[in-house]
């Protein structure tokens, strides 16, 4: 260790300031929200916060809300990426494809990522409301569906930003997928058809495999923003409504931490969140291998 | 060679330090609001003149909605940081007073000085005064369209009916194309009236929550009653909804608040504004909360900076300002003298306005209003869609309530 730093101390020292900023903004908060986790800082104990040990995680881990808010984050992330990576490898599939028009399509379909969330949001509950929301007017005309409580049940509310989150999502799938299909040699495709393989085959065999490798970190980035995505919950369904039900991890804690003024609680919540992702990302890389090095 | 090499090191480090410093020169008094675009035209105005008339001071205004406005309040003071004055609704300085965030106002003016101010303006929390109130109001009134009915209903039974003549099935769907009614359900601040019309209040004399009354379940079950028994309101109908129906005529009347009348104005409807109207049994008005809005002064300012914040506070809030206010926003000044001025008793809007705020009630500064509402949000959104019952929402409200509080004072 010391002599590999003797011997590349210039490339260290060039490090060092990054290094330095790192320390700052992302482990000393890091640290101070865990020593704030073992904390009863609250409203009230602003100024003689002291040490509980595990008290908060104690309480967090012994209330029943907490594992039907888990339940339904995993439903949440689940849902939401299984539609992000199949309608956006689905949609890359056919941009890729030389069709007129591709340029325009590309563009349409990378305007809801270009929105800003919360507009995209709002908008999108201003469109699910019951008498004058455009989804059941148009259910109406086409489907002469009677008008959907989108927001004022629980399970549809839950659906409805599940819709938005899902419309917002794909197009980054499909931006990773399209750039990783025209990676891919055409030789392979031709290769392919010479022995006979069907299309679906040529995907299965030739497509699937060769986007891997950029499709499996993009699941993972995907999995966390989802999972921590607190605006287009937050948004659609107003903090929780209706009835506060609508909830995924992330909202819950917003609540602790700023409706309530729960520091310490609120902070022990999110260094579970973090365990969480930190075990799901682990067990992802493991199992789809994507840390192990290409051996040429 | 290497040891020059440490050089290319020196440009970051000085960027990073001179960042971390900051420049030198006349610190500029530092202010945080949360007010409307046409509030903040005004208010720049009034900055500019007192900037020109007091060479050498400059200010700083930094914009936040109300819920981040309080948050980056919070974590800026407890970094030891944050402005000079922070402009808000009275509930902020609950939490901000608790934290120690700000300074106790009748510490620092006379008494001279606070008796100008009218005395339901100023609000009491822990025996002190935390806030220069500079408007009165945030009060819910009903604002009817005067196109659509010819005159506001004097009591709960005849906004029924009135709503009801009005409201308009015309392409025969079932789905009325106007209403009668429409204001803000989802959120318990709406509830307030008619539960006070009921003779309830959300909390007794110990602050502790009063939920579970028989009034809580009258005023539950009028509600519902608007939206299934009557037919008069639409079936989701939140802010933006119950706003924009207004603004397009498509609502004869709105309970709201003295924020949204500029709009209405700008949108071309002809609307007048009157007290929401008593229930005829009881012979009550309900009383919609009222608070006022004003500034709070950061607990790090002292000494000669105090002296020059109070100064400006002074003029910021004077009469000739509260009246320039209230004549293009229709808010109601917080200074006693501004009443005597005959712009303000001549404006029709401003005197409908002061009529509904003499049967309000003050809005509780106490840090538990936040649990309170919180509470009872679900449960009434409940009642609205449905799901529970007045008397089980009531019940659970208070039980709910009660263990929140506790749950915060931890």
């Amino acid at each position: 260790m010391i002599s590999t730093l003797s011997k590349h101390r210039f490339p260290y020292l060039l490090l060092l300031p990054s290094l330095l900023v790192i320390l700052i903004v992302v482990l000393y908060p890091f640290l101070y929200n865990f020593w704030l986790s073992l904390s009863n800082m609250s409203l009230y104990h602003i100024h003689d916060a002291h040490l509980v040990g595990f008290e908060n995680y104690k309480n967090i881990l012994l209330e029943p809300e907490l594992y039907v808010v888990l339940a339904k984050t995993a439903v949440w992330t689940f849902v939401n990426v299984f539609f992000h990576v199949g309608i956006g490898i689905g949609v890359a599939m056919l941009l890729n494809q030389s069709i007129k028009g591709r340029g325009v399509y590309r563009a349409l379909l990378i305007l809801p990522w270009a929105m800003p969330q919360y507009i995209v949001a709002l908008t999108w509950r201003g469109m699910f409301n019951y008498q004058y929301g455009s989804i059941n007017l148009l259910l109406g005309k086409w489907l002469h569906l009677p008008p959907v409580p989108w927001l004022s049940n629980e399970t549809l509310a839950f659906i409805a930003a599940t819709i938005t989150n899902i419309w917002l999502g794909f197009p980054f799938m499909m931006i990773v997928a399209l750039g990783a299909m025209q990676s891919i040699p055409a030789e392979l495709y031709e290769a392919a058809a010479i022995d006979g393989a069907s299309a679906w085959r040529r995907f299965r065999h030739v497509t699937l495999p060769m986007l891997k490798p950029i499709m499996v970190p993009a699941v993972s980035l995907g999995t966390i923003w989802t999972f921590n995505n607190l605006n287009v919950m937050w948004i659609v369904t107003r903090g929780g409504q209706p009835s506060d039900k609508s909830h995924i991890l992330v909202t819950y804690v917003y609540k602790a931490a700023f409706t309530y003024y729960r520091y310490g609680y609120a902070a022990a919540f999110s260094v579970l969140i973090f365990l969480i992702l930190l075990g799901f990302v682990l067990w992802y890389l493991k199992t789809t291998h994507a840390l192990r090095e290409e051996r040429r | 060679m290497r040891r020059r090499s440490i050089f290319f090191l020196i440009p970051p480090l000085v960027f990073l330090l001179a960042v971390g410093c900051g420049g030198g020169g006349e610190k500029p008094i530092t202010i945080w609001e949360q007010m409307d675009p046409e509030e903040r035209d005004i208010f720049a105005h009034h900055i500019e003149v007192y900037e020109q008339e007091h060479p050498g001071v400059l200010f700083e205004v930094s914009h936040y909605s109300t819920d981040d406005l309080r948050t980056q309040f919070q974590t800026a003071g407890m970094a030891g940081g944050g402005p000079d004055l922070v402009f808000g609704p009275s509930d902020q300085v609950g939490p901000f007073s608790v934290m120690q965030l700000i300074q106790p106002i009748d510490e620092l003016l006379t008494h001279e000085e606070l008796n100008a101010f009218r005395p339901d303006a100023l609000d009491t929390l822990d025996g002190h005064i935390w806030a220069v109130p500079d408007q009165l109001g945030n009060h819910l009134i009903l604002v009817w369209n005067s196109d659509l009915i010819s005159a506001a209903p004097m009591t709960l039974d005849e906004l029924i009916e009135t709503a009801k003549n009005v409201t308009v099935d015309e392409n025969g769907d079932g789905v009325p194309e106007r209403y009668g009614l429409v204001f803000n359900v989802s959120e318990p601040f709406w509830a307030i009236p008619f539960l006070t019309a009921f003779g309830g209040w959300i909390m007794d004399s110990n602050n502790k929550p009063t939920l579970d009354s028989p009034a809580m379940v009258e005023a539950l079950q009028f509600l519902k009653d608007l939206r299934y028994r009557y037919g008069i309101m639409p079936a989701e109908c939140d802010y933006e909804l119950a706003d924009t129906m207004f603004k397009e005529g498509r609502a004869a009347m709105i309970i709201n608040g003295p924020w949204s009348w500029g709009a209405y104005k700008k949108a071309g409807i002809h609307f007048g504004l009157a007290r929401l109207p008593r229930e005829a049994k009881s012979g009550r008005w309900p009383a919609p909360m009222v608070s006022s809005k004003g500034y709070s002064i950061g607990n790090r300012v002292k000494g000669d900076r105090l002296t020059l914040v109070l100064d400006a506070l002074n003029s910021l809030t004077s009469v000739e300002n509260q009246i320039d206010f209230a004549m293009q926003l229709g808010t109601l000044p917080s200074r006693q003298a501004a009443y005597a001025d005959t712009r303000i008793q001549n404006d029709p809007i401003l005197r409908n306005s002061l009529a509904q705020v003499e049967v309000g009630r003050k809005m509780p500064v106490i840090t538990e209003m936040r649990a309170i509402w919180d509470i009872m949000r679900p449960a009434v959104q409940s009642v609205w869609n449905g799901t529970l019952e007045p008397a089980e929402a009531a019940r659970q409200m208070q039980e709910h309530a009660v263990a929140k509080i506790n749950e915060m004072k931890g």
